[in-house]
């Protein structure tokens, strides 16, 4: 569920990796190009490997497709897949700020009161394990065809990560800091945005590497059921058509606006958490 | 003598006893029947369901498992060959035989009209198809050339139809977020008046719109490679077909044991829409499943002409009814 901050900084090794500024790792561009190189190389691998599987076993395209036929076919439209693909960004994006404003909302009042602690947090785990596409359509009926039925499923399913993790971090602070604080006569808004929210901050951008995939995959169920843009309804139509190639594209497309909104979700929390430990040794992405 | 005339016996009746349990351990054939969507009362789903119950099957020395597709699946396992005959729109085999070039191949017609209609709340004031100008028409994946056929028969400006998407719950018209709604005419219009509307509907048939309903099909090499099987699943099932024409009630409860969850009364509509849509010119010439080139070729045109073929194709390729030629004597079905 958390990420918790507990390795120990390596603070005077300007490696390969980085080097040190300040007592923090930074790193450099050979550094994520390195970092970078051996995952692609592995892409690259599995792609030959899934190339020659196709053809040597002579599998027809429309069962499996070969990367060749996919890339083929999203390089060739590229235009298409980029618009349809920003539209799922949007939504994916809107619905995720919509899902984590309240669910830090929800967190703040939920670690101040155990009574709304005790009503909410059932309600919360229920949202969490209703599955999303039995309830999907019914938003469509609800609020129309536009994106923001779209917003609300990926709302929804960022909800409950951002929400637990952000009630956590909110009630895990250090009890001598917090004592420290009492001493000092710091009223509850003190301790809120002096202590409490610093201190909150790795568990929810630990929640927002979770709740950012799964924001886009919430867009792309919403578009599964209705509309006729966005990458959802891409890959539906494909399916129907059984065009493999246009599937995969899509596919493709998807993975990489995950990657790279984890991406920057990692650079801004490295930005924003630059105080932190668990900032010292690198960076995870 | 007597002793000889109890030797012949015995011989006799071991012989008899040999003969009869190499009948009842002959094994029969295997097929994999996947309807193309969840247990209900479609009639190529439903004579699936008599000939499995009523015998007709195993009289045909076949052991068929039944299996239904939930979201589209059925053509993919159909080509990989995990399923030997499975159930698809006479409009879907031409585009899927169009592209990606599926060797799929239709051997029985179970709908001499199509399955697809359209229709709006009978509040809504939408009387013709020239009411549809100014609103908004909601269309399951995507626009089917039926709905384009008939805008241009009625001279209405598709400009002015907002369409969109809509999937496949009907309560996107009871709720207004549509005027017009493409639908299943054997389902829909009986679930929306369940839900407390009168519809009125459209039939592309209505507008002369050439269109055919759901066939039996299988790959290109099972039909070569095990047309006798082919044979023999289609006399039993085109029996069952008989049947369902026979024993309306009876099928129900066969509907019910396949479908325990569904209601009954549905069931009824559904099954007795696609039976209506069963029989027309060529059936009652030919027999029930019959089918002819110039209604593939009339769908074909259609659907070239209003560009749902992803490419042109030979599309004689796409049905045989040799299948049908051999199963009917004159159109008496041949049994066993």
């Amino acid at each position: 569920m958390t990420r918790l901050p507990s390795s120990t900084p390596r603070l005077e090794a300007a490696s390969d990796e980085g080097r040190s500024v300040q007592g923090r790792l930074v790193p450099t561009v050979a550094g994520y190009a390195r970092r970078a190189a051996l995952p692609l190389i592995a892409l690259l691998l599995l792609g030959v490997a899934w190339e020659a599987a196709v053809r040597l076993s002579g599998v027809a395209d429309y069962l499996v497709p070969t990367p060749s036929a996919v890339g083929s076919r999203l390089f060739d439209d590229l235009g298409y897949f980029l618009f349809h693909g920003l539209i799922t960004l949007v939504e994916a994006l809107g619905g995720f700020a919509m899902g984590s404003t309240v669910a830090v909302l929800a967190a703040g009042v939920m670690a101040h009161s155990r009574l709304f602690e005790r009503t909410v947090y059932p309600i919360a785990l229920l949202i969490k394990v209703t599955p999303i596409v039995a309830i999907a359509p019914l938003f469509v009926i609800w609020f129309g065809f536009g994106s923001f039925p779209k917003m609300m499923i990926a709302a929804l399913i960022t909800f409950f990560p951002v929400m637990v993790n952000t009630f956590v971090g909110l009630r895990s602070v250090n009890p001598t800091t917090l004592d420290f604080f009492r001493l000092l006569d710091a009223g509850d808004a003190q301790v809120l945005l002096k202590l409490r929210a610093p201190s909150a901050l790795p568990y929810v951008f630990a929640a927002f590497r979770i709740a950012v995939p799964l924001s886009v995959i919430g867009a792309v169920v919403g578009e599964w059921f209705t509309g006729d843009r966005g990458l959802g309804s891409v890959i539906i139509v494909a399916h129907h058509n059984i065009d493999m190639p246009t599937l995969f594209s899509a596919i493709a497309v998807l993975a990489c606006i995950g990657l790279g909104l984890t991406g920057i979700t990692a650079l801004v929390e490295r930005r924003v958490l630059f105080w932190h430990d668990s900032q010292q040794s690198g960076p995870v992405l | 003598m007597i002793r000889i005339l109890l030797l012949i016996l015995l011989v006799t009746a071991v012989f008899a006893m040999a003969c009869g349990d190499d009948e009842a351990d002959a094994p029969r054939d295997k097929v994999v029947f996947m309807a193309g969507f969840k247990p209900q009362a479609n009639l190529p789903f439903v004579a699936a369901y008599v000939a499995q119950e009523q015998g007709y099957f195993a009289e045909q020395e076949l052991d068929v498992e039944i299996r239904h597709a939930s979201s589209g699946e059925h053509l993919k396992l159909l080509v990989a060959g995990d399923v030997h005959v499975t159930t698809a729109a006479a409009t879907s085999v031409l585009k899927r035989r169009s592209d990606p070039e599926l060797p799929i191949v239709a051997f029985a017609l179970f709908g001499q009209k199509g399955q697809q209609a359209y229709i709006a709340l009978q509040d809504s004031g939408i009387t013709d198809l020239k009411g549809w100008e100014g609103r908004t028409f909601g269309y399951k994946i995507s626009v089917p050339p039926d709905y384009l056929a008939m805008l241009e028969a009625a001279g209405v400006d598709r400009d002015k139809v907002n369409e969109v998407k809509v999937g496949f719950d009907p309560r996107v018209l009871t709720e207004g977020r549509v005027d017009v709604l493409a639908v299943f005419k054997s389902n829909e219009p009986n679930v929306v008046r369940n839900l407390g509307h009168e519809v009125v509907l459209w039939d592309p048939a209505d507008y002369d719109v050439p269109n055919m309903g759901l066939t039996y099909i299988t790959t290109d090499t099972y039909a070569t490679e095990s047309s006798d099987i082919v044979d023999r699943f289609l006399r039993a099932t085109l029996k069952g077909v008989k049947f369902v024409f026979e024993e309306p009630e009876k099928t129900l409860d066969i509907i019910m044991k396949f479908a325990p969850k569904e209601d009954r009364a549905h069931q009824s509509f559904m099954l007795n829409t696609e039976l209506a849509d069963a029989t027309g010119p060529v059936t009652d010439e030919h027999g029930l499943g019959h089918m002819t080139n110039e209604q593939w070729k009339a769908l074909y045109d259609h659907l070239l002409k209003f560009e749902a073929l992803p490419q042109p194709f030979d599309y004689r390729t796409a049905f045989t009814s040799s299948f049908l030629e051999r199963a009917y004597d004159g159109n008496k079905l041949r049994w066993p």
